[in-house]
């Protein structure tokens, strides 16, 4: 290329590209309430660490808004979701409710998934004075923050999830019961709180904690840790995990041939991924759930009933809070008969603080920081089916202890 | 630390070495012939992953098979990417433009990687995934073994060829002495082009051996970038041997470390080596000449 | 720019300034007084534009996504203190950006200081902990410069999830408002001016050094370091210096985002794609120029912002902005501020040909260039 033309070729190459870009955003966002419609503003984290739960809270939203869509709709207006992707990032979160109450104008906001995107997106839901029913902040300090608009729709916070385990092991008699444990927890509120939650009760009552590590979200070799708690010979082994994290932990764990008594990981094993992913090795395995498909509460019945129809299986966890959020969120619209920004939002926190709902988890009610007063469930994998065996009136199967070799 | 504990760390530390001695060998390749520090070469990683998880996923058939494709494509799109990106630049400015050159390489892939597959985790799911074989009381996972051996045979290729054919002494030479290597008669352009499609062709290797074992997401290149960056300014740029000798050495360091520190303050290691050596050494513990001046 | 072939071919072409020392431009200056008229009148323009934008902002959100662009133009300009006059291309100053909102936001939690002293501590912060960095970056050229500077936001990044009980590790780091009772909308204005200050003295601390002997020696460096230092300019101080400048300044830009965000994570403070953004806006304006990269931003943040307010977080903007890097890297290296005034000139009416350039006319035109960017 001769010299002369160079530059010139560089600046149309570059303006082009640069128009490209622009160009390429012209379509419509096509956002803002109309009279006839609610719209309702969710961020959620559809791709990065947590898009495997993300999704799933969208799918609950999905069957949520069609159901009542197909019911004659809030207040006989019909119902629409905005959803975006946060890339489960905090910042973008923020930048996402933002953009949904102060560009869009929605009329009502929910929750996005994982705490670590709660508390920053509540913050800017409060500052707007905005609604915030969530589906997915379970830990305690999303609740130790003052927030004023807060509900978290689901049956108890995560410390408190692993409570009828506890017990459980705890009953065990002497000789039986599991004298070590090995935890290991991604480095995420949530999981913690519901790892933690189990470790201190445990260690409360004389049990060893033989290895307790953190590792970050993004972590994906798990060898190392692996290797550590195999070498302890820990009797019980908790995870605090999200999805993947825990696929990663238990192969690491099956490659060492790492055998414990009992294992117990949060929220992967509730996946409907979760055996294949492993290898369908996964007799004996516990998590806690606040959820089970099989609950007779009657809203629960046609909401299992739709969303079969509609995917095939029954809904999971993630999808039946996202659905709870839901249903909270319509029966304060309903009782108050407003949905929109501005005074409205005060009447519906005000509602809520005072009455309870009754949803697909069974009724619930709120304290004065939001923090449900329910108890959460402790599921097995028996059989190859994940069936509940905690508390004894609602179980399904019975406990397996020890758990079989994996 | 118990014996045990140290010994299986000790084990999973070379067969983690083995691995980063491949794809950093890539790496000081690219840097070898064409002084160019190539970031998109863990991206590239990436893809062949991603190709080997998409090969399985599709057809059912061993993650393994798919380096019959992915090699030879990663080759041609080395020399491809030579010929046509990377020789457009002008030589005052090759080094700095070529790092922004192949970092817009790695966003592009990265972003082709989640626009076609999405962000969402991937892991090739193996009947022997778990399966593993005893050592002398530590236990190897079947999958990571294959991952050591196909990176191990690679590299033994890559430093027969370089040692044994003509091809790979001319490569040498125009690393040693572009101008030297000129006048003797080699065709250096040619022979770097070569030299860029085979650093290509060892992250399709690195890639489909990293499926075996580990999950994939389009943003994981980030968290091989510094580490084999850290490698080669440790080996010496430019040269193959150092880089392998510290690649075995830092990915052991890591392994162990990680048993006493956790994995998030054993990755520092690598860090900690990179200003270590620039500090004392700047060329490298085992380069020559060469690094010094980059 | 250093390079490795400097020392074993003969050099290229003659692109290279004179060495340090004053300049005589006092003549060109005459013949200059109409475009420095049409300059006066564009900055005004320009800056009433600016100053006006929170007026005009249609809604909080637009004004929030303001504040966002105002924040990269501050990380470009303050990225092109070592980029623009050194030519070491940084691709690591996500680093600093992130030191200065960790440590704008620990000062205040940890030490209970007041919001702004915090900011300001927090920029000597960071220049403490940039001047072993520097100096161990810094012993190298090139391509390991650049691998130090990925290094040390990766490194960081480790840290800040690794070392919890300090930093919050993955959970982040909360940092409380400074005017806990200002409205949100209000809270984006008063920020949104707070970033266009510090822009202001950062340009001004720019042009000031353009036109001192210090700027000229870093020019000097750019240009050919050893032909530099064999002049006798202190290369290594004064690539150091710049270093630091660059450092602090990016530094302040993060910790007046921590004062506004409030919500630190690690994998977004120390994130290399933030640092990859500011080498994008640079280059794209210009490195050479004072509004360089301030125009860049405003192009390449504006097209971000828009990008995501149409498109919601797709990985598309990843592509764009690679397909963006590549063709400015291939293209328009200098930037598009050169490339359209040597398009003005190529069809104005004073130009007859320049399609064979001899190195005296590139060196005049260089030269002419230079003066150009001194007046700015």
């Amino acid at each position: 290329m001769t010299q002369w033309n160079r530059p010139a070729l560089g600046l149309a190459a570059t303006l082009t590209a640069s128009a490209l870009a622009l160009s390429a955003c012209s379509a419509d966002a096509g956002g803002g309430g109309s009279d006839d419609t609610i719209t309702i503003g969710i961020s959620l984290p559809l791709t990065g660490d947590f898009s495997e739960p993300g999704k799933g809270v969208q799918r609950g939203y999905e069957a949520w808004a069609e159901m009542v869509n197909a019911d004659g709709g809030l207040l006989g207006r019909q119902v629409e979701l905005t959803i975006l992707d946060d890339q489960s990032s905090a910042d973008r979160v923020v930048q996402d409710y933002e953009a949904l109450i102060a560009q869009d104008q929605v009329d009502l906001v929910f929750g996005p998934f994982s705490t670590r995107l709660v508390v920053p997106s509540a913050r800017v839901a409060e500052e707007y004075g905005m609604l915030f029913v969530e589906p997915a902040g379970a830990a305690a300090e999303v609740f130790d923050q003052g927030f004023e608009n807060l509900f978290y729709a689901a049956p108890a916070i995560a410390n408190d999830h692993y409570n009828h385990l506890a017990e459980q092991i705890l009953a065990l008699p002497e000789a039986e019961r599991p004298q070590t444990v090995a935890v290991a927890a991604m480095d995420d509120p949530f999981a913690q709180g519901t790892a933690y939650g189990l470790r201190d009760k445990l260690a409360d009552a004389g049990l060893d904690v033989l290895v307790d590590e953190v590792y970050p979200p993004n972590t994906t070799d798990f060898s190392s840790i692996a290797a550590k708690i195999s070498d302890s010979g820990a009797d019980v082994v908790i995870g605090g995990t999200q999805y993947q994290d825990a696929v990663n932990l238990i192969v690491a764990l099956q490659q060492l041939d790492y055998q414990p008594r009992l294992a117990a990981f949060s929220t992967a094993p509730t996946n409907p991924e979760f055996s294949s992913a492993i290898g369908e090795q996964t007799e004996g395995i516990l998590a806690p759930t606040g959820y089970t498909p099989e609950a007779p509460w009657p809203s629960n019945v046609e909401f299992v009933e739709h969303y079969t129809e509609t995917h095939g299986n029954p809904p999971a966890e993630d999808e039946a809070n996202a659905f709870t959020t839901g249903q909270v969120v319509a029966a304060a619209v309903e009782a108050v008969g407003c949905a929109e920004q501005g005074d409205c939002q005060q009447q519906l926190i005000d509602w809520l603080r005072e009455n309870e709902v009754e949803t697909v988890v069974g009724p619930l009610s709120w304290d004065d920081a939001g923090r449900p007063q329910s108890a959460h469930m402790i599921q097995q994998y028996v059989e190859g089916d994940i069936r509940i065996v905690l508390p004894a009136d609602a179980a399904e199967a019975d406990f397996l202890f020890p758990k079989p070799t994996w | 630390m118990s014996g045990s504990l140290l010994f299986q760390s000790l084990v999973l530390g070379v067969l983690l070495g083995g691995l980063y001695a491949l794809l950093a060998a890539g790496l000081t390749l690219y840097f070898g012939v064409m002084r160019v520090v190539m970031i998109a070469h863990s991206a590239f990683l990436i893809l062949a992953a991603y190709l080997a998880w998409w090969f399985n996923e599709r057809t059912g058939l061993d993650p393994l098979l798919s380096l019959v494709v992915t090699v030879p494509l990663f080759f041609l799109v080395g020399v491809g990417m030579q010929r046509l990106l990377i020789t457009r630049l002008r030589p005052a400015t090759l080094t700095m433009m070529s790092v922004l050159l192949t970092f817009a390489i790695a966003l592009f892939i990265e972003g082709m990687i989640g626009f076609v597959w999405s962000g969402t985790q991937r892991r090739v799911q193996l009947p022997y995934s778990g399966s593993n074989i005893e050592f002398f009381g530590a236990n190897i996972a079947v999958v990571k073994l294959v991952a050591f051996v196909l990176a191990a045979a690679s590299l033994g290729a890559l430093y027969v060829l370089l040692k044994k054919s003509r091809f790979g002494q001319a490569l040498r030479a125009t690393i040693q002495h572009r101008e030297a290597a000129q006048l003797v008669g080699i065709r250096t352009d040619r022979v770097a082009a070569l030299g860029f499609g085979l650093g290509l062709a060892t992250a399709a290797v690195g890639g489909t051996a990293l499926a075996l074992d580990a999950t994939i997401y389009p943003s994981l290149h980030w968290h091989w970038v510094g580490p084999l960056m850290a490698i080669i300014v440790v080996g010496g740029l430019g040269s193959i041997p150092g880089t392998a000798i510290a690649a075995m050495v830092l990915g052991i360091g890591q392994s162990l470390l990680q048993v006493e520190l956790g994995t998030t303050w054993a990755q520092t290691l690598f860090y900690v080596a990179l200003f270590a050596t620039l500090m004392l050494r700047p060329q490298g513990f085992f380069g020559g000449r060469l690094a010094q001046r980059f | 720019m250093p390079n490795a072939s400097d020392t074993e071919r003969p050099p290229p072409s003659p692109t290279r300034t004179a060495a340090p020392g004053p300049r005589d431009v006092k003549g060109t200056r005459q013949a200059l007084t109409v475009a420095r008229a049409v300059k006066l009148v564009a900055f005004v323009a320009g800056a009433v534009l600016i100053l006006s934008f929170p007026n005009m902002a249609p809604n909080p959100y637009i004004l929030s996504a303001g504040v966002v662009v105002a924040s990269y133009a501050c990380t470009a300009t303050a990225w092109n203190f070592m980029g623009g006059f050194t030519g070491y291309i940084s691709l690591g100053h996500a680093a600093f950006f992130g030191l200065g909102a960790y440590a704008t936001g620990l000062l205040i939690r940890d030490l209970s200081w007041p919001p702004f002293v915090a900011w300001l501590g927090a920029g000597a912060v960071v220049v403490l902990i940039t001047i072993p960095v520097g100096i161990a970056a810094l012993r190298v050229r090139g391509a390991s410069f650049v691998i130090v500077s990925i290094a040390f936001v990766l490194i960081l990044l480790l840290v800040s999830q690794a070392w919890k009980d300090f930093t919050g590790g993955s959970n982040g780091l909360v940092v409380p408002r400074p005017f806990p009772d200002l409205l949100r909308p209000e809270h984006h204005r008063v920020f949104f001016y707070l970033f266009v200050a510090l822009l202001a003295v950062m340009l001004l601390v720019w042009w000031v050094i353009d036109r001192s002997r210090f700027g000229a020696g870093l020019k000097a460096v750019r240009e050919d370091e050893d032909k530099a230092q064999a002049l006798g300019v202190p290369t290594r101080d004064y690539k150091l210096v710049a270093y630091l400048v660059s450092a602090l300044f990016t530094g302040l830009s993060g910790g007046m985002y921590a004062l506004w965000f409030g919500d630190l994570d690690p994998i977004f403070q120390f994130s290399i794609l933030l640092g990859a953004y500011m080498v994008l806006m640079a280059l794209l304006g210009g490195v050479r120029h004072l509004y360089g990269p301030l125009l860049g931003a405003l192009i390449v943040g504006g097209a971000l912002e828009y990008f995501k307010l149409e498109y919601g977080d797709t990985q598309l903007h990843l592509v764009a902005t690679a397909v963006l890097l590549g063709v400015v890297v291939l293209f328009t290296p200098n930037g598009i501020i050169p490339a359209a005034t040597d398009l003005v000139k190529r069809f104005g009416p004073q130009d007859s040909s320049i399609r064979e350039m001899t190195a005296a006319e590139l060196l005049e035109r260089n030269e002419n260039e230079a003066r150009r960017a001194a007046d700015e």
